[in-house]
């Protein structure tokens, strides 16, 4: 509506809003800070869909990830490659889940892909451990680890089959009215 | 049985058939068969889906089936997905239905449908193109049918849809404080974060209080004014009095006339204008509260039993907004010491106590019970004592000296100090009783704060509203605007003095002299307290000095700045667990209930009962100041065009019957919406019994 930028077509910067929750005021804001990343890889013309890919290190060192213990699990999940190399629609959709006007159950699913480090659909007594270790930086002894991981999946398991499944994160998230206030990023 | 898979797929599968069967979607699910199908593997209707949102329910089931066997890794997706000769891929065939679904939703329905889907971004733009083609295909179709009044009114929602954008796109210059808001939330985690939070929302209140007063009361006043005689000297921005007498600042000073500077332009009333523009603005103000909280209710389903589970604590509450480098190691250490504590306090639930104990526990609740509301009435009867004098003060004279100016001000100073050190006292008090959760005593602590400030404001009010309004000044309403700017002022005063003696010089005791103290941490509790405070006596002088709200909103922004530099200069992120989200409910709801339904009160018993002042303000020489309706309303009487406003007023607002009706219908939908929720309770209660004794039963048959 007037707006002179050349990066988007009006059809991409469509589709992004429709995409994601970001105005189109937001979501070329994003653009620029993506493209602060590394200027040199990201051109500044997007209408001709360029296959522009960011490795991790770039995106893992932005003042937003740098010090999250969880940035890799992040970058990983919502990176095309799984690597944690993103294209600036992997960056979109990021920030897109971690905004606060994402719904609870996008985030706890999101959530649950970024805890299950294994990736097969479950949070094992290992990913558990992989979490806590994370959350704590490693003060705990590995018994203790043990032990919390152990009283997590008995408090949190209902069908019993010893690890969790995205219903039984779920459940959780209800317990934890503050998961949608934590489980954000602002940008 | 060759093709049986490992026991956890069928946990998965077989619940997910006897369970999502209602969901018109579940084409695909009928199979009871054991082949393998890991592509259709759905995950379960979440239980809050059922009670948030009906109607996506069956749509967030296909997508959250298509998602799960979609991977964003697609090296995956190849080798999962099993091909059947005889139907068409599943794939292809769910991402059908999810097509013609969105396709026949409304525009921002299919929007927010399409942004909650959890999707890379190229599949969602896939879809999206997809729906797109349906629909223009649809329309095409359809074309010839569509009169011109559909096609209109197509046009006209296209329309208001990117007018609804550019506006969204421009209320993002009004975010005021992000990047401070972000720094904060960086180094000091959610729940400091909350309080800069609800300090903003107040002054959205105040800033649209202040604008439409502005403009209905005080512009047109500017037409009307008389001049003032009287001299200023500095000390009336302390106190009020001498020179902002005769100004806009206060209500005595408005017109009852009608306002007609512009030749042959209507006329202005002012009497409608002052009680239109407050009453206008209370019920503006009332639903914006009421929505919102109901909103925070349903976000922040409040259990408190179920909260203090290990596996959310792990899981759920890792706060991704601190992204300060000490303040993350600050955290990851505090986790680390509750996990230790956790898990060597195992039975920390079952205390037994023996019965001396639990007497002497029970004694000690009682008596400190006793003394925290026994300080309370004493505090509030000093505070009447004090009003009594000080209104002996002006009616005997106007003393414009130096010690009469001092005098107006003792009410207010006596009032704040009761404020800012009784709450310590009940710290102690708390201190003494030794509750067994941390929790409970910051909510017993701000409970009794509470209680404390509702008692000085409601014997404020009452000193007011039946000792001020009787008595034979000559103007009472700006008496009361008078103390109540002055209350607010010297609030602020000694919310700054706060911050400076509990944050500023608690770091320096606490870094020089006594190390072991440490860093302060920010109260939350007891800041917030004292913005439900200044917002509630802002509320009940809006009525009596309408530019009030302008000096709250200056006083707040500069409160901002002056906490936020505090914080930074002087805090330590917090240690103990504050939970942000039922305790921004709490004060939001302290908002709405003591504060703004107490200030509906006083405000309408001053228009109903009580008698407006016969020398000053608008309206001077009424029975009371709803009589300028009433008195509307006669005149338009007389007119034919308006009848349709005479007859809502009659039948519908000043009729008890009408009021009698709405309630009665309120409660039976309040009832109704109580039984369908607990029917909702006892169905998860039943759904999740199935899900353990499915899988149980097939984790049985497996082994055998």
């Amino acid at each position: 509506m007037g707006n002179k930028q050349t990066i988007f077509t009006p059809e991409q910067l469509d589709a992004y809003q429709d995409c994601t929750f970001f105005t189109r005021k937001e979501i070329l804001r994003l653009f620029y800070r993506y493209r602060d990343l590394a200027p040199q890889l990201v051109p500044l013309d997007y209408t001709d869909k360029p296959d522009v890919t960011l490795p991790y290190e770039l995106i893992g060192s932005m003042p937003e990830l740098k010090d999250n213990p969880f940035r890799q699990r992040i970058a990983e999940v919502f990176s095309e490659d799984g690597g944690g190399n993103m294209t600036l629609d992997d960056f979109l959709d990021m920030f897109s889940v971690l905004s606060e006007m994402a719904p609870r159950d996008l985030k706890a699913y999101y959530a649950f892909k970024i805890y299950d480090f294994n990736n097969d659909d479950y949070i094992c007594k290992s990913d558990l451990e992989k979490t806590v270790n994370k959350l704590t930086r490693n003060e705990l002894t590995p018994e203790e680890v043990s032990l919390v991981c152990e009283k997590v999946i008995y408090e949190a398991d209902a069908d019993n089959d010893g690890k969790l499944s995205l219903e039984d994160f779920q459940r959780m998230i209800i317990r934890a009215p503050d998961f949608l206030s934590t489980f954000h990023i602002r940008i | 049985m060759t093709s049986m898979r490992h026991g956890s797929e069928y946990s998965r599968d077989l619940p997910r058939v006897n369970v999502l069967s209602r969901s018109q979607y579940e084409n695909s699910t009928d199979n009871f068969s054991f082949e393998p199908e890991p592509e259709l593997a759905y995950s379960l209707p979440s239980t809050f889906h059922l009670l948030d949102r009906p109607y996506s329910h069956g749509f967030s089931n296909v997508s959250e089936g298509f998602i799960q066997r979609h991977n964003r890794r697609p090296s995956d997706e190849i080798s999962v997905t099993s091909s059947s000769p005889f139907e068409m891929d599943p794939v292809c065939r769910e991402e059908k239905d999810l097509v013609g679904n969105l396709a026949s939703m409304s525009t921002s329905e299919r929007i927010k449908a399409i942004q909650k889907m959890p999707e890379t971004m190229k599949k969602k733009r896939e879809i999206r193109n997809k729906v797109l083609k349906e629909i223009t295909k649809k329309t095409r179709h359809h074309s010839t049918r569509l009169s011109r009044c559909t096609q209109c009114l197509q046009g006209t929602a296209v329309l208001f849809r990117r007018f609804g954008n550019s506006l969204s796109e421009y209320s993002h210059l009004l975010q005021l404080w992000h990047k401070t808001l972000k720094i904060i939330g960086a180094k000091f985690g959610t729940s400091v974060l909350s309080y800069f939070i609800f300090l903003k929302w107040l002054l959205t209140f105040n800033m649209f209080s202040f604008l439409i007063n502005f403009s209905f009361i005080i512009i047109p006043q500017f037409f009307a004014a008389e001049p003032n005689n009287l001299s200023f000297t500095g000390l009336e921005l302390f106190t009020g009095a001498g020179y902002f007498q005769q100004t806009v600042l206060y209500y005595g000073f408005y017109t009852n006339a009608t306002i007609s500077k512009i030749e042959n332009g209507p006329p202005y009333n002012m009497q409608l204008a002052y009680i239109f523009t407050v009453g206008i603005y209370f019920v503006i103000c009332f639903l914006i509260l009421l929505f919102s909280m109901a909103k925070s209710f349903c976000r922040n389903f409040i259990n408190p039993q179920t909260y203090s589970g290990n596996a959310s604590k792990l899981l759920c509450t890792w706060d991704f907004n601190i992204t300060n480098e000490k303040a993350v190691k600050l955290k990851q250490k505090n986790l680390g010491t509750q996990i230790k504590e956790g898990l060597t306090e195992v039975n920390q639930e079952v205390l037994y106590f023996s019965v001396t104990e639990r007497v002497e526990r029970i004694v000690i609740h009682l008596v400190s019970w006793v003394a925290s509301l026994g300080t309370a009435v004493a505090a509030c009867a000093g505070v009447y004592f004090l009003s009594i004098n000080n209104l002996k003060l002006f009616v005997k004279g106007h003393k414009n000296d130096l010690e009469g100016q001092a005098a107006m001000l003792v009410l207010p100073v006596v009032v704040s100090l009761l404020n800012a050190f009784i709450p310590f006292f009940y710290s102690w008090l708390g201190h003494l009783e030794r509750f067994q959760t941390p929790g409970y005593q910051i909510y017993i602590a701000i409970t009794r704060n509470i209680i404390l400030k509702i008692s000085i404001v409601g014997i404020l009010c009452y000193y007011w509203l039946n000792i001020v309004a009787t008595s034979e000044s000559q103007c009472w309403e700006t008496l009361v605007g008078q103390d109540i700017y002055r209350l607010v002022l010297v609030d602020f005063a000694f919310c700054l003095l706060g911050s400076f003696f509990g944050e500023f010089l608690r770091r320096i005791i606490g870094t020089t002299v006594c190390v072991s103290l440490g860093l302060p941490e920010f109260d939350i509790g007891r800041n917030v307290l004292d913005l439900i405070y200044a917002q509630t006596l802002t509320w009940i002088g809006i009525l009596f000095s309408p530019l009030l709200p302008g000096i709250q909103m200056i006083s707040f922004s500069i409160v901002f700045y002056v906490k936020k530099v505090s914080l930074m200069m002087n805090c330590q992120p917090p240690r103990k667990v504050w939970r942000t989200a039922q305790m921004t409910t709490s004060f939001m709801f302290l908002l709405f209930f003591p504060s703004f339904l107490g200030v509906l009160s006083v405000i309408g018993v001053t228009v109903w009962r009580l008698k407006p002042s016969e020398g000053c303000g608008p309206f001077r020489g009424l029975s009371s100041m709803y009589a300028a309706v009433s008195e509307w309303i006669k005149i338009l009487e007389n007119y034919t065009a308006s009848k349709w406003v005479v007859w809502i007023y009659h039948n519908l607002i000043t009729s008890e019957l009408f009021f009698f009706i709405l309630s009665v219908i309120i409660l039976i939908i309040t009832y109704l919406y109580w039984q369908i929720i607990e029917g909702r309770k006892t169905m998860t209660k039943l759904l999740r019994k199935q899900i353990i004794n499915v899988s149980l039963t097939f984790s049985f048959i497996l082994f055998f």
